[in-house]
């Protein structure tokens, strides 16, 4: 039997293609095609929960609690395996966000968002425990002598300092060519090429290392990583943006 | 042998961002090499400096990710098989913490007491309700 949980879920979600055999019980056999759509802004339910909490409606922050403090603290408890802190750290979370609240932007998304201010506090909470180490303010004081130094025909650090909001911009005119470029994949079933992607820049694996994992040719991840460094070239050409802050896409 | 992390690895480290094991992994070789400190240092920078990377855009808003109630659908085995695998892959080898998260949440919302439930709720309630503001 389905959960009422599970149940309720369903009944939410948008269903592309669902297939059902007539002669068993409708749950037994049903196959369901969803698209995948990223999660890059704030629902609309999320949008009416935070201007109802942001004119102090306390019954709405307790629904906004419910929906979310589960999954902080399992994001919390797998690294801390201690339920007191983590609860603790979960705790915390909230207060970030409620002080927050009033500057939040409601085209991000409100999970992120929460995840993000969890991730700060417990960054924090492994810093005092000793777990993380303090890094020093920049590499630039790096006694080590080593430079992050850019490849090929980009500049130097000092030409390429961002403001927060010129990097915000920037950002932005990538996620919607990415979300685009990834939406399609999924639309067309090209799965081995979304997946080769995401190892390729979300892990940073070599070409190889992908081809082994994926089990196709290293020369067809080499095909993958050409088109898509070509295809996002593009827009940051198209988009007059500086090719200085995005040195893995022109590494020789 | 020290144990190698790639730039991207290391960039959803300083997020907390990878994988709850793979963070485990990031922090023994920390201790074992005080080098690994200076290449994180030199990531940070690098960000501090206005250098983007499309894995930390990707990571960050998610771009990927199924929503939880795709991830409700993959727990009772009923999405087709491909997007099944799909997710599957991006939990394992992509190793998306939020996505686990959200995975071990559903699965636990099976298993615990109401009660447990409510009084946790309750706790987070009456510590922050308090800064909400006053009409």
């Amino acid at each position: 039997m389905w959960s009422p949980v599970f149940r309720r879920s369903l009944a939410v979600q948008e269903v592309g293609v669902g297939q059902c055999s007539s002669s068993e019980p409708k749950y037994f056999n049903l196959t369901i095609k969803i698209y995948f759509f990223p999660m890059t802004s704030t629902s609309k339910s999320d949008v009416l929960l935070i201007e109802r909490i942001r004119d102090g409606d306390s019954e709405a922050w307790g629904e906004l609690i419910s929906q979310y403090e589960g999954r902080l603290l399992a994001f919390v408890e797998s690294r801390l395996n201690h339920r007191a802190s983590s609860e603790d750290i979960v705790q915390e979370t909230f207060i970030g966000l409620v002080n927050s609240l009033p500057n939040f932007d409601t085209r991000r998304s409100l999970e992120s968002y929460l995840f993000s201010i969890c991730a700060h506090k417990l960054t924090d909470h492994l810093r005092r425990e000793g777990r993380r180490p303090t890094l020093p303010l920049s590499s630039l004081a790096d006694e080590s002598g080593s430079s992050w130094g850019l490849e090929g025909n980009v500049r130097g650090a000092s030409s390429i300092v961002r403001s927060g909001e010129r990097r915000h911009l920037e950002e932005n005119s990538l996620i919607d060519a990415l979300r685009e470029q990834i939406q399609y994949w999924q639309k067309r079933g090209d799965w081995s090429k979304l997946q080769s992607i995401e190892l390729l820049f979300v892990r940073g694996w070599p070409n190889k290392k992908v081809a082994v994992e994926q089990e196709i040719a290293e020369q067809q991840v080499a095909n993958f990583k050409f088109e898509f460094i070509s295809r996002m070239r593009s827009i940051i050409k198209k988009q007059a943006l500086s090719e200085d802050v995005f040195p893995e896409l022109y590494e020789e | 042998m020290l144990e190698k992390f790639t730039d991207a690895e290391l960039e959803a480290y300083l997020d907390e961002e990878l994988s709850a094991e793979d963070m485990a992994r990031v922090e023994t070789a920390l201790r074992n090499d005080p080098a690994l400190v200076n290449v994180l240092a030199e990531i940070n920078g690098r960000r501090d400096m206005g250098v983007h990377s499309i894995g930390a855009i990707w990571r960050r808003n998610r771009l990927s990710c199924p929503s939880r109630e795709q991830l409700g659908s993959f727990l009772l085995g009923i999405l087709v098989d491909e997007q099944a695998d799909f997710i599957k892959f991006h939990i394992q080898k992509v190793g998306c913490r939020p996505c686990q998260a959200n995975l071990d949440d559903l699965a636990r919302q099976q298993e615990e007491t109401e009660e447990i439930t409510v009084s946790r709720r309750r706790k987070y309630f009456e510590s922050s309700a308090g800064y909400l503001r006053r009409k």
